[in-house]
């Protein structure tokens, strides 16, 4: 979260609005926000709907994996990024950043 | 008998195999792909003073959504 907060204008400079999203509950993401300076929203998806209907809901952990979605004004998905590949968001930077993206 | 008997369970083993195997796929698969619409969800968000309800739709035509899924607060950045 960390990483994005770090791109957090160039993204906001596109018209992107950047929404963390776990399982845990508000107030533990609010306490999580503050601790690491992050300034947009942490979602929670206590009980797991939106990490099932994203299909990235891990059995094992009963928890997310860590995964990136770029979704444009239409509704579609433009980027993912997975696991390990989604710690560090250049590519999805670098997507905002390309003109004349796919609206 | 015996032998036809032993011949058709092992069969029976060999054939479930692939079935059995192809299970633990179902999560890699129910991922959305680039290209496909993202699924809608409503979800809250405490601000410091209020809980928020956010869902996809409110963006629609109006911003780009980063989804960004971690594990658990408090691990990692």
């Amino acid at each position: 979260m960390k990483n994005f907060q770090q791109n957090l204008k160039k993204l906001e400079a596109t018209d992107t609005q950047v929404l963390g999203v776990s399982m845990d509950s508000p107030f533990a993401n609010h306490a999580f926000a503050e601790s690491i300076g992050v300034s947009f929203p942490l979602l929670s998806d206590w009980g797991g709907d939106a990490t099932r209907k994203y299909g990235v809901y891990v059995d094992k952990y009963k928890a997310a994996r860590r995964v990136n979605f770029l979704i444009g004004k239409d509704g579609h998905i433009l980027e993912e990024q997975l696991d390990s590949a989604a710690i560090d968001p250049s590519k999805i930077v670098d997507a905002c950043e390309r003109p004349k993206m796919r609206q | 008998m015996k032998k036809l008997f032993v011949a058709m369970v092992l069969a029976g083993v060999i054939l479930l195999q692939p079935i059995s195997k192809a299970a633990p796929k179902e999560d890699a698969s129910a991922m959305p792909k680039v290209g496909d619409l993202a699924p809608d969800f409503k979800m809250q968000y405490f601000d410091g003073h209020d809980l928020k309800e956010v869902s996809l739709g409110d963006y629609r035509g109006k911003k780009q959504v980063v989804l960004a899924f971690y594990v658990f607060a408090f691990t990692g950045g």
